[in-house]
């Protein structure tokens, strides 16, 4: 009964407001975002589109309950997924930076999609497993949404922090005063402000020159004082950042804020992270955040060291390949071009899953322009004459932002200021950029930003390594002696197992197993130089070598084999698949 | 190593049949699965102010189980402070579980000790480790059962120790080799010491753990079962990558579910670890390189600009404070946390100047306390801190004062001068009769120590001197030609103890003799060495002795917690129902609420300080008064100033969740 009840609820409820529960259909769009509910349909969507080719599982649950799904993209029919490379994909780690769920939904929908259809895309599926998690951080997507909130605000997990350390919990939150549903700033009317009317470009403020009137003071951001202790907003949700929490490398709160009390308190994250662990065939992860417009690496912090150089060539290798494909990217250095962090995602999955990582800052504000062509070609110096570039104040990215906004999205990005009775402060205004703008690219450009973003992970996959295996001699030396040399090559950019991995002795490195019953194995090794017949011959257990195949490049190793009948050469990799090749002495 | 599972399994099987007798008693020690029963035995006879808290499942299926102790059993969250006692991390000092349950003991027993705290007692974290003490054959191994592939080979734990010679015990291995680098200690031949190649000498011996190559890779007993040493678990100076400290902090089941609890119960105030380290001998270990001098801090150039600071120049935190403060958004608390963050000067790695006063003062007055046990004896240090350890990641990150303590170490050796009793300038002097005089013992002592032949002993001697074929005389020029007894020099000083205890105290059970033994790939071995645990384990008879002298200790320092109350009030009337309220706030511990390493990582909150009550507004002043920090003994006040129409009485909280709380009632005019 009662379910029957809540059912007819919810549907009189949908039918209501049908621009929310428009269905989701494949082939998905991209000219909106997608809310939390949303992009668990579409996933549904895709895997009853796509029901061969895809699984849909739930990976744990977040603080508020709110499932974290996974959609693995894997042919059956060339194998389990454990058997080819992977490579694993996710989105919205910060609760507002939610384009990130829009390029992995892409990602998804455009590969599925082309299947069959385009030869490279057919191959890619066919030859790799995709692991794409759109939302890691789905109670901030639930509430980016929901609730009122800045372009920036809504980060955190939702575990409760006493942010301004006066023994109550998360009780100071903004307060969205006008009921817009966006979060802006407030402002008001002072012959002593610091702030002026901008000539150019009534609504936005530039700073009074020293002697001039002052107009406006800026009030910070909507919001009561509600805990009564004299300060505004200063106790929202957390703060615990999602991408601070993770246990490599993490440290606590007074090294770097927003790490939370120990690594992996948070729970949906820390199943989301043995999830990843138990993926042993990620070759490469991508991490999509916003903004600014880079494809950053590691090493998140100095300390940690930089990569093995032949890890180096191959992040190069491929970021600056993503540089081209996505014009404007700054291919970078985490720690060294942007700043240090402690217990980031990227590192977990580069030190502790052995993945090569990236992590996209996508969306960029030099993207909202307004200009001709002439005047695109004369670059203002930067931040101006008014002062530095802000949210609010009047330089000359603003003014063209706000022309942006009026002009291509007929005013929906920034609020006229607007009268409002404060209970604090009196009669103030309340006006400025909303939630959707800034971060966000408008609906009319995301179709572009998915796409070349999915693109630069394709390009990635692309160069997940791919073994061969030959047996490339097999001599008699004498008796029932034989001489057997074989190659492992590989002709892509990702080795069998990165460099780093093997320095930290993550995982044991690939094997190459020599077997045969009625051969044994009397020595074996690297094959250093075949036309000199040198061999690094291993002391113990020769049938069994330990080796990684580089990128774009390949091993040799030769055996020494006594007996007759057939040999069994098996090579088996956590990245590079297993290969078998049978030769007979004779 | 079939062998060997089979045997754990029959012990397992021992111990069912035997029954799980869990008396608190101590003339013997406790495995994990009896340990346990001993811990809900508690529980089930106190349920008024005992209670169990299962943490987690080891991998090896034991539970790890936490005893709460105190008056608050029954509510979730605690309004009184609380002490931690966590114990054996390591897995490998039973003494110090004993210890733990010798707390809980008294804690029982005595309903002072916790009439206003709250007492966590962990005995057993690692209990997979813990079992290995009663487990056949006997290992020393910290690992849990987390399977772990140390080799990194095609198979996971395929290649641990084997106990050859049978015998239950697991020691060494030595075997003659060309390329060996060992050689027994000339004057101690049971012990082996590292040839030194400066005094000429020349290694004769392999030295392996007793076992196969299970594996055939050309390495003995280098992938043995398990996994984890939980005791260097913990996010403080964890060190990746290293053998036996797992993947990330608390990637194991016990540490993560420690961790969860410690963070979720922050009243936690005082943190002790039983164990192998003895913060309360010995500080915290400083002097670690890393360390941020936060007096002399370099500005990166790129913020220098923003703060006006010199790139050039070092700065003191103070300085740099005074730098940012004009730059932050008025209201903005600026913190040191925020600028050390800012900066990324990084974690802070040696204890800070201002805790070590009290740990100093605290270890001078706990070896009076040991002294008036009489249990000062002179004993090989306790072992350092480990990074990774929970009493590191305590004073570090929890900011709680913390305190490790062990309770047993080998005795020290005392060098007897060798101011040998009979010289050979003194036995020219004696008479036959005279010699004969002093004695089998002291004779065969004699020739020990001039390193006459092992065969050599006082009876032949004295036979010798009656039968006339010897005189003393002879004796002593004898003595002198004979060249001096080899030194026991290059043997291990703990090795050494050991073997001295060993001999001395246990009848030389502590200690293997060498045994030849044919080993199938090394051939002509022998097997023997120190009996694992002999080093940190006494015998099970000694037990109540040692803890009935050491552990009061931890009440003796639970005793000096910071403790939070309002020393005085005052109210001021102003005039027009206006009134200047001032009061007084007082820590009457000894310790500092918080720790300075509390206030550098912001973990503990201020003391909050509030007006409650109706009828009253505030003029000047917050309805909650943050006071950051009070020494020990130290007093701060908090001042408002009120406006109260009608009389009204309001009551001021001074609260804290590690110190105890407070609350005074005010009269304002005059209100009854």
């Amino acid at each position: 009964m009662k379910k029957a009840l809540m059912l007819s609820l919810i549907l009189c409820f949908a039918a209501a407001m049908p621009a929310q529960t428009a269905k989701v259909t494949v082939p998905l769009r991209f000219d909106h975002y997608y809310t939390l509910d949303q992009v668990y349909e579409a996933a549904r969507a895709l895997n009853q589109a796509y029901p061969q080719m895809t699984t849909v599982e739930e990976v744990g649950k977040s603080e508020e309950g709110h499932p974290i799904i996974a959609v693995t993209v894997n042919n059956p029919k060339t194998g389990p997924a454990l058997s080819k490379p992977g490579i694993y994909v996710d989105g919205n780690m910060h609760g507002n930076e939610i384009q990130g769920g829009e390029i992995s939904l892409y990602l998804l929908d455009y590969l599925l999609g082309n299947y069959g259809k385009n030869k490279e895309v057919t191959e890619l599926l066919d030859g790799n497993v995709f692991y794409v998690v759109p939302v890691v951080n789905v109670d901030g997507r639930y509430h980016f949404f929901k609730d009122a909130n800045t372009p920036s605000s809504n980060r955190s997990l939702r575990i409760p922090v006493d942010d301004d350390r006066d023994g109550l919990v998360d009780e100071d939150f903004p307060d969205d005063l006008d009921g817009d549903g966006n979060i802006c700033m407030m402002r008001k009317k002072d012959p002593f402000g610091q702030f002026k009317t901008d000539p150019e470009d009534p609504r936005l403020m530039v700073p009074v020159k020293p002697g001039e009137k002052g107009e406006w003071t800026i009030l910070g951001e909507e919001g009561i004082d509600n805990d009564g202790d004299g300060l505004v907003n200063e106790d929202s949700e957390g703060y615990v950042d999602p991408n601070r929490q993770w246990g490599f490398d993490w440290a606590p709160g007074y090294v770097q804020s927003g790490s939370g009390d120990y690594p992996f308190q948070a729970v949906g994250l820390k199943a989301l992270a043995l999830w990843t662990r138990t993926k042993t065939n990620i070759c490469i992860g991508w991490t999509f955040h916003n903004f600014g417009g880079m494809y950053l690496r590691g090493p998140s912090r100095k300390g940690l060291g930089e990569y093995p150089p032949q890890d180096v060539a191959v992040y190069d290798y491929i970021g600056k390949q993503a540089e081209r494909i996505t014009p404007g990217y700054k291919y970078m250095i985490s720690w060294k071009d942007l700043y240090t962090t402690y217990g980031d995602s990227l590192e977990w999955l580069c030190q502790l899953c052995g993945a090569y990582g990236y992590c996209g800052e996508v969306f960029q504000s030099e993207s909202e322009t307004f200009k001709t062509a002439d005047e695109k070609a004369i670059r203002p110096a930067q931040g101006g004459e008014e002062g530095p570039a802000s949210f609010l104040m009047g330089d000359a990215t603003d003014r063209e932002r706000l022309k942006y906004s009026d002009n291509l999205t007929l005013g929906e990005l920034y609020k006229p200021w607007k009268a409002f009775r404060h209970p604090t402060y009196g009669d103030i205004e309340i006006g400025g950029w909303v939630k959707m703008s800034s971060r966000l690219p408008a609906a009319f450009m995301l179709q572009d930003l998915v796409h070349r973003n999915a693109m630069a992970v394709v390009f990635s996959a692309k160069h997940t390594p791919h073994v061969t295996l030959d047996v490339f001699e097999v001599r008699k030396l004498g008796g029932n002696l034989y001489r057997v040399r074989t190659r492992l090559a590989n002709d892509k950019a990702m080795p069998t197992m990165t460099y780093e991995a093997q320095r930290a002795k993550l995982y044991p490195k690939d094997t190459l197993k020599v077997s045969g019953g009625a051969a044994k194995v009397v020595a074996g090794g690297v094959l250093v130089n075949a036309y000199r017949d040198q061999v690094a011959y291993k002391k113990d257990r020769p049938e069994l070598q330990f080796l990684v195949v580089p990128g774009f490049g390949r091993v040799e190793y030769q055996f020494l084999v006594e007996g007759k009948g057939e040999v069994k050469l098996t090579y088996a990799s956590r990245h590079g698949g297993t290969l078998e090749k049978t030769v007979k002495l004779d | 190593m079939k062998r060997m599972r089979w045997v754990f399994l029959l012990s397992g099987l021992l111990v069912l049949a035997s029954g799980l007798s869990a008396a608190a008693t101590f003339d013997r020690y406790h495995n994990p699965a009896e340990m346990n029963a001993a811990l809900r035995e508690f529980a089930e006879a106190s349920p008024g102010f005992v209670k169990i808290h299962t943490l987690a499942k080891s991998p090896g299926g034991r539970e790890v189980v936490l005893i709460e102790v105190g008056p608050e059993v029954a509510k979730a969250s605690k309004a009184l402070p609380a002490v931690f006692v966590g114990a054996n991390f390591e897995g490998t000092v039973p003494l110090s579980g004993e210890a733990a349950l010798y707390l809980i003991r008294q804690l029982v027993d005595k309903p002072d000790a916790r009439k206003d705290v709250t007492w966590y007692v962990l005995p057993c974290p690692n209990p997979d480790a813990a079992a290995g003490y009663f487990a056949k054959p006997l290992v020393e191994d910290p690992r849990n059962a987390t399977p772990h592939n140390d080799d990194m080979d095609d198979a996971v734990d395929e290649d641990g120790p084997d106990d050859l010679d049978g015998n239950g015990l697991i020691t060494m291995m030595r075997v003659k080799d060309p390329a060996g680098e060992w050689l027994p200690v000339p004057g101690e031949p049971r012990l082996m010491k590292k040839a030194d190649w400066a005094k000429g000498e020349k290694g004769l011996y392999k030295l392996y753990t007793e076992g196969l190559d299970n594996d055939r890779d050309g390495s003995y007993n280098e992938d043995g079962p398990g996994g984890v040493d939980i005791g260097v678990q913990f996010p403080h100076l964890f060190k990746f990558f290293a053998p036996e400290s797992g993947a990330w902090p608390g990637s194991e089941p016990e540490s993560f579910a420690v961790m969860e609890f410690v963070n979720g119960h922050k009243e936690i105030g005082l943190s002790f670890v039983f164990g192998a380290s003895n913060f309360c001998f010995e500080p915290p270990r400083a002097g670690r390189k890393g360390d941020a001098d936060l007096n002399q801090i370099k500005i990166p150039e790129r913020i220098a600009g923003y703060i006006n600071a010199d790139p050039n120049k070092t700065y003191t935190m103070a300085e740099i404070m005074d730098l940012v403060k004009p730059l932050v958004p008025e209201g903005m608390e600026l913190t040191e946390s925020m600028i050390a963050s800012f900066l990324g000067l990084g974690a802070a790695v040696n204890p800070l100047p201002e805790d070590l006063k009290f740990y100093k003062e605290l270890s001078d007055k706990y070896k009076e306390f040991l002294k008036t046990n009489k249990l000062d004896e002179k004993r090989l240090a306790p072992a350092q801190d480990k990074d990774g350890s929970f009493e590191l990641y305590a004073y570090y990150q929890l900011g709680a004062p913390s305190f490790s303590l062990d309770f047993w170490t080998l005795p020290e050796v005392k060098e007897d001068k060798k101011e040998a009793e009979i010289t050979p300038e003194k036995l020219e002097k004696m008479t036959n009769d005279e010699f004969i005089a002093l004695g089998e013992e002291k004779i065969d002592a004699f020739l020990k120590a001039s390193g006459a032949p092992a065969q050599f002993k006082a009876k032949q001697v004295i036979d010798a001197l009656k039968g006339g074929m010897m005189d003393t005389k002879k004796m002593a020029e004898m003595m002198k030609q004979m060249p001096k007894p080899p030194s026991e020099e290059g043997a291990d000083p703990k090795e050494k103890a050991l073997l001295a205890w060993s001999d001395k105290e246990l009848g030389g059970k502590g200690f293997v003799a060498w045994t030849p033994y044919k080993h199938p790939t090394l051939g002509d071995v022998e097997i023997g060495g120190a009996v694992p645990f002999t080093d940190s384990t006494p015998p099970a008879s000694r037990i109540e002795s040692l803890l009935k002298g050491q552990v009061p200790w931890v009440f003796e320092v639970a005793s000096r917690m910071a403790r939070i109350r309002i020393s005085k009030t005052e109210v001021k009337p102003l005039g027009g129902g206006v009134y200047g309220v001032e009061v007084w706030v007082e820590n009457s511990g000894y310790l500092p609420y918080p720790t300075a390493m509390g206030r550098r990582n912001t973990r503990i909150l201020p003391v909050i300080v509030s007006l409650e009550g109706q009828g009253f507004e505030i003029v000047e002043g917050k309805t909650r008064s943050l006071v950051q920090a009070i020494d020990g003994h130290g007093v701060q006040s908090v001042r408002w100033i009120v406006r109260a129409e009608r009389p009204v009485k309001l009551q001021v909280k001074a609260e804290t969740q590690t110190a105890w709380s407070d609350a005074r009632a005010l009269d304002l005019g005059g209100a009854k």
